[in-house]
């Protein structure tokens, strides 16, 4: 291991994420669920891939009522996954190889089975009692609102035992804890050490706008929740510098930034709206969609950085759109009703795309050049698709396609005992979209994403650089400059579907010549007249400005 | 300093090719310097010149012209292609020199903005915008634009009057004034944010259209809709008319005042196929309107061209009003709903020239995404005009004023596309037959 790789504090804002299923990923004890080894044993694939952070979904102890973000024991590894040696295995494989790993922890609920619920809720007076949010009143912070509408109709729910209402922001099998109770804020931060201690490189930290309730607020965003993750991150800063701290806070960017604080709160944060922004702006061929919400998205601290993605193992968030939008993506995106989930659109990207090549790397041309760090979901890279007829959020958490084998190259156990079946259709099942046949294929997307990856790590304007969005007469055309010490890359996205030609204004950079970065194809030097560009159906190009 | 005699000799072959230049089919009698003013005497050297141009029918117009001047000898690559700009041979005190539109040097063009409207700090780029018609703009670092006014007029500049008038009362929608370029009481510039990374309304509705056109089916289904920035814009526009009552107040309507001035173009323009006694009769019946609604300053030449999207959503741009109507005559206020159905039209010669372009015979596509777009823009113009009371008082009315107003303006596009363009007059002729009834 590279004393670089270890002391590179700001490395998350060059980074690549990729986002893994533990239980669909592989499966290396045959019982038909994916596990800790399974995954170590495709690190080398990763790293092939360029991927430089896996981030997990939850691993730990848990009845899986809400695939596993409904904890049961925060230190313990759910066993058909492995146990804790896997994950110290795992993380020291995973570094040899330069790769990090951060994982999910939910910070603002527990399962309904963990121990401390199960001993808050005997009586009003044992010492745990006030470890979650009881009351007698299910009128109460009624201004909140309740997340699954589809299967909660309050955020309160009765418990018969103490004979009270306990406080749940999400289902009601997942009680809120009490972070006004300081055992609690002590008993998370022990935590959070607890499994940095083993070395993961940081979380993903579930939930966070929910932390703390007040009368006459919505819950979202207050100020407590904002102090305890500051004390989180200083914790973090003392005893494990360089790890990070990832917030999903599904919140317009303006209330986002604040868990960045002044740089002393989250690392990273997921930028939301953006995503659901870039299928609009395909639908309408024209660039307003992504540039009014860049538009609208505040300055970051220095030393932290947005995630951004295509998709993620939820829906696809239309919580932070208006309704007139969320109105359209609906029509556009889900006009079959079993593909809506609570207020969103349950499909992998090659379905959304409808499985079109070229806005395929259109949309990763965009998400490996727009600022933040790019995260990837497992199976994207080869272009998986989903399974709408599976329960809740399944469709999009079959396993990964490695071979046309039989159960995909996933597992060798018997097709009965798998987590979900893998996809058999004729267009996205693993018989036609598996790994081993795209490295094969060296103009498979596979392949393509991994160039894609090289070039992206070449330079790393792409992550930390500054942005400017350019005029172009032509509205189809979304054109940026990233800058960074002396290193500009120009980006050029062609969103029709149509040929385009584009006039950029580009005299600031009259005398430099573009360079393709794929191809290394040198392009005319630029002059003081509007620099002519064409680009074909969905094409994009990337320019480094070089002097000649 | 120069020989005005000489400059305004080469200045008569000059203007005629300015693409600016007013009275092209004319020939030029005579031109008169009026005011010459040495804005750099070192080279390169800049003059700012008004000259008095005097029309064969001994009408004149009054123009602006910006001089450059410098040694023979010293490269201009910016003149290059570019004959047209090119005046002719000087001499001057300092020696020899060739004399060029300013404007299109950009050292000269950078001097001009650090004299007539010095920035802090000042800018270090600049580059002309492409076609334009009545003036000359030069953007600068992309974070100023500087128009330069080229036809002048007695009193204030349109364009000038109305940004400033609208910006004293906070519009948000105009790009924010940053400065004015006034000598002797004569505007001949105006120093305004550039709005980067906009696009013209135009350039939008011509992308749903093609996006359109290839799928076909319901308008509103189509991935490239417009119908949401339609309704914005119509709430934008209605905002504008709100601001503008503030800016310039507003009067009861005067129907049969409109009423005339629409009977009087009709009566300036023939084509066989323009049914005038019918449009007269509609004309007429707008005279009948109790409550019209206000009366107040419009835009006057309102179309898709005219706004700009942005990431902060729809800009009004360029104040002028019709260029083909006296000066005077663009002042008068009228029913906002002016405005509203220059707009209406746009969306037909959107779609229709969408069509055009494409080479795509079936009209009701192109219908299609009109009344889609129509009443998109009207239901977001009336929500927001309803709350702002500045509609007629009923819809009856409001829908005779409105159709009197289209009518009205497409009598104009008869006259415009049989003076300009003879193959696009049945654009305008169509929707003239729509708004009768379709007989």
């Amino acid at each position: 291991m590279s004393r670089d790789f270890e002391q590179d504090e700001s490395w998350f804002q060059r980074a690549v994420f990729y986002e893994v299923l533990v239980r669909g990923f592989y499966d290396a004890n045959e019982d038909g669920t994916g596990d800790i080894r399974g995954l170590i044993e495709k690190l080398d694939y990763l790293e092939w891939l360029g991927v430089d952070c896996i981030w997990l979904l939850p691993f730990y102890q848990s009845p899986l009522r809400d695939g596993g973000y409904d904890i049961s024991d925060f230190f313990t590894v759910l066993p058909e996954y492995g146990d804790l040696a896997d994950v110290i295995e795992l993380v020291d494989e995973a570094h040899k190889r330069k790769i990090r790993v951060i994982a999910d922890l939910v910070m603002n609920h527990t399962s309904d089975a963990h121990p401390w619920f199960l001993e808050s809720r005997q009586s009003k007076d044992n010492p745990k009692a006030d470890w979650y949010v009881w009351g007698d009143d299910d009128q109460r912070w009624s201004e909140a609102r309740i997340i699954f509408v589809d299967t909660e109709k309050s955020n309160w729910a009765w418990d018969q035992a103490r004979q009270q209402y306990y406080w749940h922001r999400f289902f009601s099998h997942q009680p809120d804890l009490n972070y006004e109770n300081a055992e609690v804020q002590e008993a998370m931060l022990g935590v959070v050490r607890f499994w940095l201690d083993i070395g993961l490189d940081g979380f993903r930290l579930d939930a966070v706008p929910y932390l703390y309730e007040r009368d006459g607020t919505n819950g979202e965003n207050l100020p407590e929740s904002h102090e305890y993750l500051r004390r989180v991150r200083k914790e973090v800063d003392a005893l494990y510098p360089g790890r990070v701290l990832l917030a999903e806070a599904n919140q317009w960017p303006s209330d986002v930034v604040d868990y960045f604080g002044d740089g002393d709160e989250c690392h990273m944060c997921f930028h939301f709206p953006l995503m659901p922004r870039m299928f609009m702006a395909l639908r309408r061929e024209q660039r307003y969609p992504i540039t009014e919400i860049l538009a609208q998205t505040p300055q970051i601290p220095p030393g932290t950085q947005w995630g951004i993605f295509l998709r993620n193992h939820d829906e696809l968030t239309l919580e932070m759109v208006t309704d007139e939008e969320r109105d359209y993506m609906y029509s556009e995106y889900a006009k079959d009703p079993l593909m809506k989930v609570n207020i969103g659109i349950r499909r992998r990207l090659g379905p959304l795309l409808e499985n079109n090549r070229r806005s395929a790397e259109l949309f990763h041309a965009l998400l490996f050049s727009l600022p933040g760090s790019p995260i990837l979901y497992y199976g994207d890279e080869i272009g998986m698709g989903d399974n709408i007829f599976l329960g809740d959020r399944d469709g999009v958490r079959t396993p990964m396609q490695w071979t046309s084998d039989r159960n995909a190259g996933f597992s060798k156990a018997d097709f009965a005992r798998l987590y979900l079946p893998p996809l058999m259709d004729p267009v996205y099942g693993y018989q036609a979209v598996n790994v081993e046949s795209e490295m094969r294929d060296q103009s498979s997307f596979l392949y393509w994403v991994q160039r894609m990856l090289q070039v992206r790590k070449q330079h790393p304007v792409f992550g930390v650089g500054t942005l400017e969005v350019l005029t172009a007469e032509n509205p189809s055309v979304l054109a940026y400059v990233r800058e960074h010490e002396g290193d500009i890359v120009l980006c050029v996205n062609n969103l029709s579907r149509f040929p385009q030609p584009v006039e950029l204004a580009l005299d600031k950079y009259a005398g430099l010549t573009p360079i393709e970065l794929l191809g290394r194809i040198p392009f005319p030097k630029i002059g003081e007249l509007p620099y002519l560009l064409t680009l074909g159906e969905h094409g994009f190009y990337w320019f480094q400005l070089v002097e000649s | 300093m120069i020989d005005p005699a000489a400059l305004a000799q080469s200045l008569q072959h000059y203007l005629p090719n300015q693409r600016w230049f007013g009275a092209k089919d004319r020939k030029v009698r005579e031109v008169v310097i009026e005011e010459l003013e040495v804005l750099e005497k070192d080279w390169p050297v800049l003059l700012s010149v008004e000259c008095e141009v005097v029309i064969e029918d001994n009408t004149s117009e009054r123009y602006h012209v910006l001089v450059g001047l410098r040694p023979p000898g010293q490269p201009a690559t910016f003149l290059e292609g570019k004959p047209d700009a090119v005046m002719g041979e000087f001499d001057l005190e300092l020696g020899h020199a060739y004399g060029y539109d300013a404007l299109r040097d950009p050292e000269l063009s950078l001097r001009l903005l650090d004299i007539a409207v010095p920035q802090n700090p000042p800018p270090s780029r600049v580059r002309p915008v492409g076609a334009e018609q009545t003036n000359t703009s030069l953007i600068f670092d992309d974070k100023v634009i500087l128009k330069v006014f080229r036809k002048l007029s007695e009193g204030p500049n349109l364009d000038l009057e109305v940004t400033r008038a609208l910006s004293s009362v906070g519009f948000p929608h105009i790009a924010e004034l940053k400065g004015e370029w006034t000598r002797k009481g004569t505007d001949l510039g105006i120093l305004q944010r550039f709005l980067a990374g906009g696009a013209e309304g135009w350039a939008l509705a011509i992308t749903s259209l093609r996006d359109f056109f290839g799928t076909g089916g319901d308008p509103a289904q189509a991935g490239g809709d417009f119908g949401a920035e339609a309704e914005r814009l119509g709430e934008m526009t209605a905002s504008l008319h709100s601001y503008l009552s503030s800016a310039f107040g507003t009067t009861g309507g005067d129907a049969d005042a409109w009423a005339d001035v629409m009977h009087a173009q009709l009566q300036r323009i023939h084509h066989p196929d323009l049914p005038s006694e019918k449009i007269g009769k509609v004309f007429d019946e707008l005279r009948t309107v109790e409550d019209p609604g206000p009366s107040l300053r419009v835009h006057g030449d309102y179309h898709l061209g005219q706004v700009m999207r942005t990431d902060m959503g729809w800009f009004v741009l360029d104040f002028e009003g019709e260029p083909a109507r006296p000066i005077e005559e663009r002042r008068w206020p009228s029913s906002p709903l002016k405005d509203v159905a220059g707009m209406l039209r746009s969306f037909q010669y959107a779609s229709r020239s969408a069509l055009m372009v494409q080479e795509i015979s079936d009209s009701e596509l192109a219908k299609s995404w009109e009344q889609r777009n129509r009443q998109a823009f009207l239901d977001g113009y009336v929500a927001v005009a309803y709350r702002n009371g500045i509609l007629p008082s009923d819809t009856g009315s409001m829908d005779l004023v409105l159709r009197a107003y289209e009518l009205d303006k497409a009598v104009y596009e008869v006259g415009y596309e049989m003076a300009h363009r003879p193959d696009w007059v049945d654009i305008p002729l169509d929707a003239v037959t729509e708004l009768l009834g379709g007989n």
